[in-house]
């Protein structure tokens, strides 16, 4: 088991009613499982995945990762936990503009303090692996959008994390495109990365070994 | 890490130019201006310190009180350098004499220049640590000696030594070269000092000091004295010890001043030279302070624009946080990385700064009457250069990076981050502190302005153009009164000519013990004494005001007085003509009274004067040019004709005008000071508002289409894009108003005649500033507002 989540509520206030963005969320993800979580517009999504990822809090309820109590942690230290195990992979790929291919996926292991020529070696390997060796020294702006999410899931690869986030990896691209970033998400679950997906495409769920639906922030089948 | 915090800065600021330029240029020049206000603040902290002994060093004056009121005097009598030695030795390393330094013709053979000097005691030399390149500080202890100093001896042996050489000195008294001292710093009260001979040679060459000599006179007051006090003791101590000195050995009738010995130290010499009542009230030392203080924020203005600047951005860096943080940076590093970044811009502007103000020493030191020199090789100053820089990134980039790295990831990576209202109010805040500082720095700017015109068009109850003075430094001229007068008016080169015993534009004498029908016998009188050939009035053109001016056709006239109007106030006399005024046992009629001559200060009351015939021993020849011939030719004449009767004395000469201007010369340089500054001030923050207008225009480009579609003029739009900023000025002014009056009074109030803080000096800065602020805003506000809709609108 690599997390699980127990009862957890998120809610907002709204006029006085509240709001349920997550409602009663019972959920556990074992090692080397590749789930996709769909549901409609405003069904909570994205807002589990960022719990998950713990860039979001919520309000009610226990979230175990790798046996810590995230609820019981202090900031740091819950950015401590998924510095080390979570990478995450975003719809609009997120990189950062200034930096090229090379230092874009350089950037987590400067928070790890990874020495100069260990970084240098991860990253190589990353570009090697990603077939992408001959882009690093451009700007994500001289990328095609298929091109720039690989560089987004290779940072979120190059720690080695033992969990991908990806909020609707593919949501930007065209369907050629989509299909290898799903390809590529099923080889390295086969490798044995756990992986969490959100996404609209029935046939990109299809690719996951488990599907979970969400509606109005509660699971409807599991 | 560091590396790519910079790389990530330098490509950042690449990709915004114009930012930048406004960033990097802004902190450029809020950076030099605090350079170089610093360097002037060190020159002028660091004044006589060049002497070795300059904390130990003091000027010894005398607190009196008369009338009850107390004033401080530098003049000391003759037996008191004596007496200190006798009786307070051990509290003194060296006791010194000395004249008042002034021109004297020195000669060698038929080579006569006019130099600057003074008859001191042997000890000056050891006291003041001259850097001696011939003989040593024994060199005064003969006293037919002189030493001189390196450019006076340049002038007059070239490169060779001149040990053991004679000259003249005052074309009577042959010394012998014992000393060659390495000029003083410019930054030094003796700057100007070129040659010192022994105190003893003063009695014996002076009947007047011999007197004074023999006779021990305590009450004639002639004289400067220096002392530097023993290791170990204080100023203080030393002071309460010798005060009564005056008082212990002087005649009866100066006990009723009670004089009081007061040690000035040389370290508030320059600094702390004013006196109010009889104690210190501080002096330059103020401009010291005030233009520190401006420094400060003006580096302040320029660090607003920055932190403005950065927040106003903080909407393109938000993204790249959020990303940041989800890879793993914690809060602390983001903050170091911008915390980098903004040290990164602070270097550039910095070296940005020290080239600017590499090229414009030259014209600063011009301005501020400087000698100073970029400190290159300081190591000290590249020090305190990185403390200045780090606490100027410090200064600028801490808000905008506790700001940015407080961004949550959630929020911004959604792309529905906008920046708070509470970024905003901050951001306006910011801009009411630059233009109440701008704002304050114009109305101090125009008050000086102001105070400098009154006082130059204050009367000065004389004609002052074509009028030249010439100091009589030696006897040469005495008793050539008449002969000279006919020669220089048959030459047709002056209309006419007198002598008196004063400068128009200083008052040499001021006299007590006067006494007239109607005072009061607790008075004690204190009135400036000046004693004038027949002509004066006539070449110098006064208004007399009633009777009538001094003529030879009234023998009685010679013991006449001509009284200032200031005088006659002084006196309380209601009808001061035929009025008899006794002084030194003599009697004096009054025969006419003068509009006030201005002379001393043009920002203090005029002394109450009288003026007197007198021949014999007048200090100054005063020419009235004749108007009809040019200046040149008249002064090539003056110097044939003086130079006949005077063969031994080099010709040398002040136009009036010029010597009164330099009256204003102070004030003038805090006025050309001040007036850069505030433009500077001024400019750095129409920086930041340009900067600000551009990006709010740039937030707001939608609303403006929208508006446009539906209906909304050029004008409208515009009135709505400034309607915000003139508001924020207009609380600046609010703010600065009281402030600038305060700070102005204050500022007037050191001087007794002074202009009034008028209303329209503060209008004129108030539609300076909205107008200002109308100019800078408006480019963008009308680009935004002529902007095709369509386009705007598409970009969403």
């Amino acid at each position: 088991m690599i997390l699980q989540l127990k009862n957890i509520f998120k809610w907002v206030n709204s006029g006085g009613n509240r709001v349920f963005l997550l409602n009663d969320i019972d959920f556990t993800v074992n090692e080397g499982e590749f789930i996709s979580i769909m549901g409609p517009s405003g069904s909570g999504k994205t807002t589990l995945l960022n719990v998950i990822g713990m860039l979001d809090n919520f309000n009610e309820g226990e979230y175990t990762f790798l046996d810590e109590s995230v609820h019981d942690l202090k900031e740091k230290h819950r950015a401590n936990l998924y510095k080390e195990y979570i990478g995450f992979v975003f719809q609009s790929y997120h990189l950062i503009d200034e930096l090229t291919v090379y230092e874009n996926i350089e950037t987590p292991l400067l928070y790890k303090k990874h020495s100069r020529s260990e970084r240098k070696a991860m990253v190589a390997d990353m570009l090697d692996r990603f077939n992408i060796v001959g882009k690093k020294d451009l700007f994500p702006s001289q990328l095609s959008g298929g091109q720039q999410q690989l560089v987004g899931i290779a940072r979120a690869l190059v720690s080695s994390p033992k969990l991908i986030l990806a909020d609707e990896p593919t949501g930007n691209l065209n369907s050629a495109q989509g299909e290898e970033i799903m390809q590529l998400f099923k080889k390295l679950n086969e490798e044995g990365v756990t992986i969490i997906q959100v996404t609209h495409s029935e046939s990109n769920a299809t690719y996951g070994s488990r599907t979970i639906h969400l509606k109005d922030g509660l699971i409807v089948n599991n | 890490m560091i590396k790519n915090y910079f790389k990530i800065a330098w490509r950042n600021l690449l990709k915004s130019k114009g930012y930048t330029l406004i960033n990097i240029g802004g902190l450029a020049l809020g950076m030099a201006i605090v350079l170089l206000i610093s360097l002037w603040v060190y020159d002028e902290l660091t004044f006589n310190q060049s002497h070795d002994n300059y904390n130990d060093i003091a000027q010894v004056m005398s607190r009196k009180t008369r009338n009850g009121k107390k004033a401080i005097r530098y003049a000391m009598p003759y037996p008191i350098g004596d007496e200190l030695r006798a009786k307070y030795g051990e509290d003194f390393k060296h006791v010194v004499m000395s004249s008042f330094h002034g021109d004297n013709v020195l000669a060698i053979d038929d080579k006569k220049l006019s130099r600057r000097g003074g008859f001191m005691e042997p000890g000056a030399l050891s006291m003041l640590s001259l850097d001696m390149i011939y003989g040593d500080w024994e060199g005064l202890n003969d006293p037919n000696s002189i030493v001189i100093s390196e450019s006076t001896a340049k002038s007059f042996f070239g490169e060779d030594n001149p040990l053991g050489n004679t000259m003249r000195i005052a074309n009577k008294l042959d010394v012998l070269v014992t000393g060659v001292y390495k000029d003083m710093p410019y930054n030094t009260t003796f700057k100007d000092l070129d040659f010192i001979v022994p105190w003893a040679l003063y009695a014996l060459s002076f009947p007047w000091v011999k007197e004074a000599k023999d006779n021990n006179l305590w009450g004639n007051n002639s004289y400067q004295l220096f002392v530097q006090i023993a290791e170990g003791k204080t100023m203080t101590a030393v002071t309460n010890t010798i005060k009564n000195t005056i008082l212990n050995n002087i005649p009866e009738y100066g006990k009723r001043e009670k004089p009081e010995l007061v040690l000035h130290p040389m370290k508030d010499w320059h600094l702390r030279s004013d006196w109010k009542d009889g104690f210190n009230a501080g002096g330059f030392i103020q401009y010291v302070w005030l233009f520190g203080v401006v420094g400060l924020f003006v580096l302040l203005l320029a660090c607003i624009n920055f932190m403005n600047l950065s927040t106003a951005q903080s909407e393109k860096r938000a993204k790249e946080v959020g990303i940041r943080k989800t890879v793993g940076s914690s809060k602390y590093q983001l903050i170091n990385q911008f915390l980098s970044e903004s040290f990164l811009v602070v270097l550039m502007a910095f070296v940005l700064a020290a080239c600017l103000v590499f090229l414009a020493m030259p014209s600063f030191n011009d301005m501020a009457d400087k000698q100073i020199v970029f400190p290159f090789k300081s190591v000290t100053f590249w020090l305190a250069s990185l403390v200045f820089i780090t606490i100027t990134s410090l200064l600028a980039g801490s808000y905008p990076a506790l700001y940015l790295s407080a961004f949550r990831p959630v929020k911004v990576l959604k792309g529905t981050f906008k920046s708070g209202k509470s970024t905003t109010s901050f951001r306006q805040a910011l801009v009411v502190v630059q233009f109440t500082v701008s704002v304050i720095l114009v109305i101090g700017t125009i008050v000086v302005e102001k105070q400098i015109d009154y006082s130059k068009n204050r009367p000065i109850g004389y004609e002052m153009n074509g009028l030249v003075m010439i100091e009589k430094t030696t006897e040469d001229y005495e008793g050539k009164y008449n002969i000279m007068r006919n020669d220089l008016i048959s030459s047709g080169a002056v209309v006419d000519m007198a002598e008196s015993s004063s400068p128009l534009t200083d008052v040499w004498s001021t006299n007590s013990g006067f006494e007239w029908e109607g005072k009061s016998p607790d008075f004690i009188t204190n009135i400036a004494t000046v004693s004038v050939s027949h002509d004066y009035g006539k070449t110098i053109d006064w208004d007399v005001v009633e009777g009538r001016d001094f003529s030879r056709t009234f023998a009685t006239d010679s013991t006449a007085f001509i009284l200032n109007e200031t005088a006659v106030k002084y006196m309380d006399l209601k009808t001061p003509i035929g009025k008899i005024i006794r002084w030194n046992n003599q009697e004096h009629q009054v025969i006419g009274t003068v509009k006030d001559i201005l002379a001393v200060s043009p920002f203090e009351p005029v002394l109450p004067t009288v003026y007197m015939i007198k021949y014999f021993n007048t200090n100054w020849i005063n020419l009235k040019l004749h108007p009809s011939q040019s200046t040149s030719t008249s002064l090539a004449t003056i110097k044939t004709i003086l130079s006949k009767h005077a063969p031994n004395v080099p010709f040398e000469y002040q136009f009036v005008d010029n010597t009164f201007a330099e009256k204003f010369e102070a004030v003038e340089r805090i006025r050309k000071l001040s007036t850069i500054f505030a433009i500077f001030a001024i400019f750095i923050s129409c920086l930041g508002l340009f900067g600000l207008a551009s990006f709010i225009a740039e937030q707001r480009t939608k609303e403006i289409g929208i508006r446009k579609v539906v209906g909304a003029s050029v004008f409208s739009l515009w009135q709505l894009l400034s309607k915000g900023f003139v508001k924020l000025v207009v609380l600046a002014i609010l703010v600065a108003t009281p402030l600038a009056y305060y700070g102005v009074s204050q500022w007037l109030n050191n001087y007794t005649y002074r202009t009034e803080v008028s209303w329209w000096v503060f209008a004129i800065a108030c539609i300076g500033a909205i107008g200002i602020t109308l100019l800078t805003v408006s480019f963008q506000a009308i680009k935004v507002a002529v902007a095709n809709p369509i386009k705007s609108l598409r970009t969403e």
